[in-house]
């Protein structure tokens, strides 16, 4: 166990020196970009612009901003006001849009392991039967057409034809299903792939034939000998897989008025909201880190060749 | 890695998945509500002296109040509520909107139209249970006003007396002034609260202005300058904590912003009078702001808790009608003062005066909001709940209202509303809106400076079919400057397409008998694809139908609005949006010289009548003064209408209360439905 808790411990230290570079390169890019956060087509008379600056401490040098902003952060956890939605502060648009880009994320990502294992599974041991000849093709279709037209269809065929779903919205069950489908369906097909190779090279191996030779039935050895290994592909591409899930929500919260995340983290840096674009920036390299952490660590749990190291 | 840890792993993982998928899908209910509308994008702020906007004023007139409110003219209610009579809507499918009282009872208005007497309704109160009085509006005025507060619409209030002054923060020797000391609870907050006393203002000095560099930018300047400005000392005839006297000067006192080192009575001084006190402090004290003095000297008084006397710089007929706008509704001063900026606009601690409250807001979601049981007319209120969603794509929208979610959709997109107008359910009216697409003529440049030629290009104009095959939005063709829909104003037009008259106003041109043919015409707008496409259109016009060649010059958005004000163009798009419901804010930016303009145009018969418009006391005179100054306008055309814009409301059939109109005013509080 030493090994875990030193490897968590470096690790931490690895993320705290990447989420200030992060913080950084975002800050500076962001200050760079031309426009402000207060332009508009009808002009402010200079008074009231140097008022408004002064307001967010726009009008302090470069560098005290940034030193007062990330001093906010790391000793009260304060992002400050947003600039844009004047109402609410930077931690209250995080605390309203992450439950539901999370509710929406874990549910893509559920339906997108579930879906994806079993029918790559299905797929290699039924090599070339119509099962795998027909996920495979569904498999390629969900990778390769963009969410948007999915989500599309999903509305005309569910909402508009069966009446199955709500068109849009937030706060029943039955308004995530739809998006969360549409979100979760290329992710899915990838993992099939990903299954089915790994499983058809692991059933080519000598232990799956001695295990068939000591008499095991079909659905014990593949299971229980043939999955975990052929699941190893898998769980490394869970890192980017959330990451993609995360970032790749935006169409999909207009298309189906979701009050998540992704909206804000677009809108916050094409309307120069200065500080709600670093939050988001930040939670998703929060997030990010967190993930590709978890990933290593079950990576050693299920293969025992996989050592973290000490040193 | 012990064996035990990783043969339970994959339990624990599925133990985690189950136990996130199963937060995912917890839910809480939400009880439904009576009635949900398409608010577009997320409401900015609800705090009526920072907002802007068609979503904001949606929500905020549901919630506030002011002294008027918005109302279609000859809707009349009983005492519950039930309808006597409904206004007529005229022929485009616009229903009159005016104001009807509100937090005031009735108002006087002087023999000069400046000042107003508004008599507060007897026991109106806020949302939780205080009285609101005049008082509420001197504090709610002045913090809208007030230069911190820093408020886009604040200049809807600048027609108060010395408002203006006000805001910007402008003094002159022998004003009355307010000092505020540094000493606010908390400095953040953009309204006064440090120590305030008042005191004349003898004397300003200014120290030396420091040249910025020659490469350095406007806005370089404009910080350069407002430092500088910050440095000025002021010289006042009383200090803070000194008893004020009308009589004698007690103690001179000197005040600045930003105290700068060096000695002060050295700088160039400009005194009341040309008069230099004897004595005067070494340093000056530092004070939070200085400004006018708002209670003696802006336009805005509360002789008692009952009356408001408002008096304006000017004669403004259309001021009622701005008092229902929520830029001038009152805010709870306990409320703001308690749980400051921003957090006072927390559903949980808003305090309004409307029909409405705000029950909880969920960012990108939705706005709800429960009636107010201390609204002084709620017995009239029908809808209960209401939910504001904040839907920003329009599809979504329409796909919403199509499967029952909503029942008003305030956009729709342009390639659905022929099958929306299509409907046999007649849910969809598309009516003008008081926005006007135009084509500047620059005046002074061959071979617009001839009014035949312009006559001609507009004859020659098919905006019929600009407006359906080109914008195709249910956009109609224009053929005046003021847009229709404002009550009592009826505007005189311009000629109809008509290519055999534009081709007999082009012989009578001057420059139809040019050996060289008539001089190129360039069309300047800025990048956008479908200014583009109507450019483009007119171009072919203008050569099939005159046998003028054109050329189009697309700009991007800075630059064009440089063009334009430069004049260095001879055709240019534009289109304008009302500040105010009144023909006159269509109609005096044409007056010679006017910031606005920027056609070179100039008439004095035209300059005259806008004058006399704003000088006649009979609104209906007013009314035909200004419809006299548009005919002029239309018969010398140094500006082509091309197309008003049209409202996009899809509105359930089982709504009642909605009146289309041009205003886009449709207050929630008259809403009801009907199964």
């Amino acid at each position: 166990m030493g090994g875990v808790v030193g490897f968590l411990l470096r690790r931490a230290c690895w993320v705290v020196i990447t989420l200030w570079i992060v913080y950084t390169a975002s800050f500076i890019l962001m200050r760079n970009v031309p426009g402000g956060p207060f332009d508009s087509e009808r002009k402010l008379p200079a008074e009231i612009q140097k008022n408004i600056e002064a307001r967010y401490n726009l009008d302090q040098p470069l560098l005290t901003q940034y030193f007062d902003h990330l001093g906010n952060i790391l000793f009260r956890g304060d992002f400050g006001p947003s600039f844009r939605m004047t109402d609410f502060t930077v931690n209250q648009v995080i605390a309203q849009g992450f439950p539901v880009s999370a509710s929406m994320g874990i549910f893509a990502i559920t339906f997108a392991i579930v879906l994806g294992t079993l029918s790559g599974i299905v797929s290699a041991v039924r090599r070339h039967s119509v099962w795998d000849v027909s996920f495979m093709t569904a498999a390629t279709l969900g990778i390769a057409v963009p969410n948007f037209v999915l989500a599309s269809l999903a509305i005309v065929v569910f909402v508009f034809q069966l009446q199955w779903f709500p068109a849009a919205g937030w706060g029943s069950l039955r308004q995530i299903i739809l998006p969360a489908l549409c979100l979760g369906a290329p992710y899915a097909g990838y993992i099939a792939r990903l299954t089915r190779t790994g499983m058809l090279e692991v059933l080519g191996r000598d232990y799956i034939r001695t295990a068939y030779a000591k008499g095991l039935g079909e659905r014990r050895v593949v299971m229980r000998h043939a999955l975990r290994g052929a699941l190893l592909p898998v769980v490394s591409y869970l890192g980017p897989a959330t990451a993609g899930i995360l970032t790749g929500s935006l169409v999909l919260e207009q298309i189906f008025a979701l009050p998540g995340m992704g909206s804000h983290f677009v809108e916050a840096a094409s309307q120069r909201d200065y500080p709600l674009a670093l939050g988001m920036v930040m939670i998703y390299t929060c997030l990010l880190l967190f993930m590709n952490t978890m990933v290593d660590l079950s990576y050693a749990m299920i293969d025992p060749r996989v050592k973290i190291e000490t040193q | 890695m012990h064996p035990s840890i990783r043969n339970a792993f994959p339990y624990i993982a599925l133990a985690g998945l189950f136990s996130a998928l199963a937060w995912a899908v917890s839910f809480g209910t939400l009880p439904p509500a009576d009635f949900s509308f398409h608010n577009g994008d997320e409401v900015k702020t609800v705090d009526p002296a920072l907002a802007y906007g068609q979503p904001e004023h949606r929500v905020l007139t549901a919630m506030f109040e002011g002294l008027y409110r918005e109302w279609p003219i000859g809707y009349e209610m009983d005492e519950q509520g039930n309808v006597i009579s409904e206004p007529e809507p005229d022929e485009n499918g616009n229903y009159p909107v005016g104001s009807a009282p509100g937090m005031a009872e009735s108002h006087e208005l002087s023999e000069d139209g400046r000042v107003y007497t508004f008599h507060m309704r007897p026991g109106v109160k806020w949302s939780d249970g205080s009285p609101l009085t005049a008082h509420d509006f001197v504090w709610s005025w002045r913090r809208t006003l007030h230069p911190e507060t820093a408020a886009v619409y604040g200049y809807q209030l600048w027609y108060l007396l010395g408002a203006k002054k006000y805001t910007e923060g402008r003094v002159e020797v022998g004003d009355l002034v307010e000092i505020e000391m540094p000493n606010r609870p908390r400095a953040d907050q953009p309204f006064p609260r440090g120590d305030i006393h008042r005191a004349k203002l003898l004397g300003i000095a200014r120290p030396r202005e420091v040249r910025p560099p020659e490469n350095a930018s406007d806005e370089d300047k404009e910080a350069l300058k407002a430092t500088w400005r910050s440095g000025w000392v002021y010289i006042v005839d009383h200090a803070a904590g000194d008893t004020e006297s009308d009589s004698e000067p007690t103690k001179i006192a000197a005040y600045s912003k930003n105290i700068v080192a060096g000695d002060w009575q050295k700088y160039d001084t400009e005194w009341l009078d040309g008069k230099k006190p004897a004595s005067l402090p070494n340093k000056p004290e530092k004070c939070k702001q200085l400004l006018l003095d708002f209670e003696s000297s802006v336009g805005v008084k509360a002789p008692d808790a009952s009356t408001l006397v408002v008096t304006l710089e000017n004669r403004t007929p259309f001021f009622i009608d701005l008092t229902a706008f929520y830029p001038l509704y009152p805010v709870n001063r306990a409320c703001v003062e308690q749980y400051g900026n921003p957090n006072w606009t927390r559903p949980d601690n808003l305090v309004t005066n409307g029909a409405y409250t705000m029950e909880f807001r969920r960012v990108r979601d939705r706005m709800r909001l429960i009636k107010n049981p201390a609204y002084w007319d709620a017995d009239r209120v029908k809808l209960e709940i209401v939910d504001a969603m904040a839907v920003k794509s329009a599809t979504t929208a329409l796909n919403m209202y199509l499967t029952g979610q909503l029942e008003w959709v305030t956009d729709v997109p342009a390639s659905v509303i022929p099958d929306l107008i299509a409907r046999p359910e007649k849910d969809f009216i598309p009516t003008p809106v008081l926005i006007i697409y135009f084509y500047r003529l620059n005046t002074t440049r061959p071979p617009l400076d001839d009014v035949h030629l312009r006559r001609a290009l507009n004859l020659a104009m098919d905006k019929q079919l600009i407006c359906e095959k080109v914008t195709q939005g249910g956009q109609m063709p224009a053929r005046s400057i003021v847009p229709p829909g404002l009550p009592g104003y009826n505007s005189p037009l311009c000629g109809e397409f008509d290519v055999e008259a534009a081709r007999a106003e082009l012989a009578k041109s001057k420059y139809a008998k040019l050996p060289g043919g008539i001089p190129k015409i360039e069309i300047t707008y800025n990048d956008n694809d479908t200014h583009r496409a109507i450019a483009e259109v007119i171009q072919q016009m203008w050569k099939n139908n005159l046998g003028i060649n054109v050329d189009l010059k697309s700009l991007e958005w800075t630059s064009y609005l440089d063009a334009q004000h430069t004049m260095q163009y001879s055709v240019c798009r534009a289109g304008w949006v009302p500040d105010y419901p009144d023909a006159n804010t269509f109609i005096d930016m044409w007056l010679t010289g006017g910031g606005n303009n920027e056609t070179g145009w100039s008439n004095a018969k035209y300059d005259a009548l806008v004058k006399q418009a704003a000088e006649e006391p009979d609104p209906d005179e007013r009314l035909r003064r200004m419809e006299e100054a548009e005919a002029i306008l239309m018969d010398e055309l140094p500006i082509v209408p091309i197309y008003y814009y049209t409202g996009k409301n899809l509105v359930s059939p089982k709504v009642k209360g909605f009146f289309h109109n041009a205003l886009e005013k449709y207050p929630i509080q008259l809403m009801r439905i009907e199964e």
